[in-house]
């Protein structure tokens, strides 16, 4: 059996994902000591295990609140990770996931054959993620598609081939969840996959513990390896800050992750 | 005491209380581990469940809700040290929040 991590990164105008992937990449072999495979649509002369070529699939557009402006985002080829992904055990990570710890070792141990995050919570406490966790008119249940660890067998493929159905045919899933957001999300098409796949019971077993997640309008910096700290502003105005050890976290915000990607400690 | 020493104490006890419970979360996931297929919470309720436990093996219930056959004696001691080693780490960055504070 091989395990191994699976990146997909496509840059845009803003953000180098490509170079977010590699910086995860070593965190990945350094604390889960596992090779990393990227999946982008260009060669690149960064260090990879292995470099999956795939045309960027769909151009969304997304307001990324940091940048202050409506970004292209290819992410529609994620649905796709059970067809290429080279591992018989594979972790599906952002490239912003920031991998402080060897907590996701836990993951890869599960005998599960398919695990994802169901709730994400803001590290600062400023932000109700109620709205993030759930999608739709019906507040249905959404399980996060940063994190997923799934082994080859026929219920991770399910999965993945019905995420490519509902990518394929968002308009009509869109309207039967009724969900505002216009723009394609991973996050909505696996929690509808997995509600499909599993006879809509809405019970999935899912990673045991909850997502810590950066939101874009705080500020990240790198104190040493494994070390980050938070400044925020909080509802009085004032600023505070929290520092992170060897914790792994979700940083939602690409402008201050790239800046620490292009300047790690 | 006056309203702004108050308004003062109320916002740092609110801070403090917000950097204890990302500790919190972030310990929920280092007490939880893998053994013998299945996924486990070290912590006194699972000890409490083994010491029930007076067999050579019995079956539990995973986190996952899946009967796993376990060795009580020898899984007793791994959810123990998992358990307490894990407590230091978290008693270790308490002590340097309350200081920070």
């Amino acid at each position: 059996m091989t395990t191994g991590a699976l990146i997909f990164a496509y840059n845009n105008e803003q953000t180098d994902y490509v170079a977010m992937a590699d910086w995860t990449a070593k965190n990945i072999r350094r604390h889960l000591g596992i090779p990393v495979a990227l999946v982008t649509d260009r060669p690149t002369e960064l260090k990879f295990e292995q470099v999956i070529i795939q045309p960027a699939d769909g151009d969304n557009g997304r307001w990324f609140g940091d940048y202050g402006t409506n970004v292209k985002w290819h992410n529609q080829t994620r649905a796709n990770a059970y067809k290429l992904t080279p591992w018989s055990q594979t972790l599906v990570l952002d490239a912003d996931y920031v991998v402080a710890s060897d907590q996701l070792k836990t993951v890869l141990a599960s005998p599960q054959e398919f695990l994802a995050h169901r709730w994400a919570y803001d590290i600062t406490g400023l932000n109700d993620f109620s709205g993030l966790n759930y999608f739709g008119a019906y507040h249905m249940p959404m399980w996060w598609a940063t994190v997923m660890m799934f082994r080859c067998s026929e219920h991770a493929q399910l999965i993945f081939e019905t995420m490519v159905m509902i990518r394929d045919n968002w308009t009509h899933y869109r309207n039967i969840y009724k969900n505002s957001n216009g723009t394609y999300r991973n996050d909505h098409a696996l929690s509808i996959a997995l509600g499909v796949v599993n006879g809509h019971i809405l019970k999935h077993a899912s990673i045991p513990w909850n997502l810590a997640s950066l939101t874009p309008d705080h500020q990240l910096t790198q104190l040493a390896p494994d070390h980050y700290r938070i400044d925020f502003v909080n509802s009085d105005q004032k600023p505070r800050w929290i520092e992170l050890h060897n914790q792994d976290f979700h940083a939602m915000g690409k402008k201050t992750l790239g800046e620490i990607v292009a300047n790690p400690c | 005491m006056n309203t702004e020493q108050l308004i003062a104490h109320g916002r740092a006890r609110f801070d403090h209380a917000a950097a204890r419970r990302v500790l919190k979360e972030k310990y929920q996931g280092k007490l939880t581990f893998a053994h013998a297929g299945g996924m486990w919470l070290a912590g006194p309720e699972l000890l409490a469940t083994l010491a029930a436990c007076t067999g050579p093996t019995s079956v539990l219930l995973d986190l996952y809700e899946t009967p796993v056959k376990i060795m009580p004696n020898e899984f007793r001691d791994l959810v123990r040290t998992h358990w307490q080693e894990q407590m230091n780490a978290w008693l270790v960055e308490y002590d340097q929040l309350s200081k920070n504070r």
